[in-house]
């Protein structure tokens, strides 16, 4: 599904991905650990290509997105991404920021759209919420929002970027239960967190990631109970 | 001594009517032409293509030099000077005032409008791409309606200020407001009223636009963001 070879990125001088190699595979879940700044959110922002790359390879559904002549716009209508400061559009009602995309990128009939965003807001629990602009929402029901937002689109792949970290603790749980129906549905997910026990419990791999180039990637087993390299076990030490 | 013989008005209401259409049409065409040019050249500003590098002179040269200048500029240099060139004839003072202010208020609206849109989050427009949304469908539905609302209030201003600035070509005779006043103080020798008559006009013009301006305003405080 995701292939990422030899990827690299400098900000100017800084060079912020070394080398990444990273499979992930079709229903797979990976969460994405790591210190601030390591490069996380950076390698997830290079999967959609909303951060250009400085030289590897990053395929996506079978389209090489390094390649100029794929068209990223198609590769990113089957990606969905959820954002830490949720991203809603303002100017909009809840019901338009989900039928937006639907409606003038995949050309879906309004009233199809419509019908199909009241079904999205049912299931994470807003429908009540349509007619509501984001303004009017608390944190945690924006970011429910972005969810079904992303998933109208109807992505066979979605990518979180720490999703939980601009939320007041008392609003991380209903977004961790809403991207945990997800992936009891099979969606494949790549998550940024620092939420230990959501990637402890949904995973199916987690990624250390440190200084730029992935430390260490195992199972939570593997990389909770045992983990091999020093950094990955003071990273630990630090936030368990 | 003030002389406010009211009745020169009367005699020259002729002139005056004529001046306060030109000083609209002035004002009319060259807000609208300005808002041509200066979305263009604002696109341009915010584009890191470096083919569009001579919209940043562009902008500077007219906001860094005075209207005045650049209204005789084109009037006395730039215009006959084309006209030599292709062979017409010498275009009127009217032609001239309309490319200067045009061309000094799309520099104005220029940067106003990269303002307006540099003023909303990078993440809006990542968040619309992410969605698959070309660049022109992102900026259209997601970023310019948010970076509107940012640009009325100085875009509202910039059109009070050329209105009251257009008053700067009766120095190439056109036929304006100030024109009118000018003509009718110098021949009849009164000096208050028809200054007086001009400054009024002047103000209800303003006041006219400001109101529209203040309206458009409510209008887009509705949406609740």
């Amino acid at each position: 599904m995701i292939r990422v070879e030899k990827l690299n990125k400098y900000f100017g001088q800084q060079h912020v991905l070394k080398d990444i190699d990273l499979e992930i595979k079709e229903k797979e879940v990976v969460c994405v650990i790591g210190p601030s700044g390591s490069g996380k959110s950076t390698l997830l922002r290079c999967l959609n290509l909303l951060e250009s790359v400085t030289s590897g390879k990053v395929v996506v559904n079978g389209h090489d997105l390094t390649d100029p002549g794929t068209n990223v716009n198609q590769v990113r209508t089957d990606v969905g991404m959820v954002f830490q400061h949720f991203e809603l559009f303002p100017h909009k009602k809840v019901i338009e920021n989900i039928t937006l995309a639907p409606i003038h990128v995949r050309k879906v009939a309004r009233a199809e759209a419509e019908q199909r965003a009241y079904e999205l807001l049912t299931k994470v629990g807003l429908k009540d919420k349509a007619e509501s602009y984001p303004g009017e929402l608390s944190g945690g029901q924006k970011q429910r929002v972005a969810i079904a937002r992303a998933l109208a689109m109807e992505p066979t792949l979605m990518l979180f970027d720490e999703p939980t970290s601009a939320l007041d603790p008392e609003m991380v749980k209903e977004v961790l239960e809403v991207m945990k129906q997800l992936t009891r549905e099979g969606m494949t997910m790549v998550v940024v967190t620092h939420e230990m026990g959501f990637a402890r419990e949904v995973s199916d791999r987690i990624v250390f990631m440190d200084q730029g180039m992935i430390i260490e990637t195992g199972s939570p087993v593997q990389i909770f109970s045992n983990p091999q390299h020093e950094r990955l076990k003071t990273f630990l030490g630090k936030v368990l | 001594m003030m002389d406010w013989d009211w009745s020169v008005i009367v005699e020259y209401k002729d002139l005056f009517i004529r001046g306060l259409l030109v000083t609209i049409e002035l004002t009319v065409v060259a807000v609208a032409v300005g808002m041509v040019i200066g979305i263009t050249s604002g696109f341009m500003r915010i584009s890191r293509n470096k083919w569009f590098i001579p919209a940043k002179l562009y902008v500077d040269l007219f906001r860094g030099t005075p209207l005045f200048l650049q209204i005789l500029f084109f009037h006395f240099a730039v215009l006959p000077t084309l006209a030599e060139t292709f062979g017409l004839e010498a275009p009127d003072a009217m032609i001239s005032s309309f490319v200067a202010l045009s061309l000094n208020s799309g520099a104005y609206i220029a940067e106003i409008f990269r303002g307006g849109i540099q003023s909303v989050d990078q993440g809006q427009l990542e968040a619309a791409r992410s969605l698959g949304m070309t660049y022109p469908q992102a900026m259209w539905h997601v970023v310019l309606p948010q970076a509107f609302k940012q640009m009325l209030p100085p875009l509202g201003n910039e059109f009070i200020t050329l209105l009251k600035d257009s008053s700067l070509v009766t120095v190439i005779a056109v036929n304006d407001i100030t024109y009118a006043a000018f003509v009718t103080a110098k021949n009849t020798f009164v000096r208050w009223a028809p200054y007086v008559t001009a400054g009024l006009m002047y103000l209800v013009l303003t006041t006219i636009l400001s109101q529209m301006v203040s309206y458009l305003e409510k209008r887009f405080q509705t949406n609740r963001y």
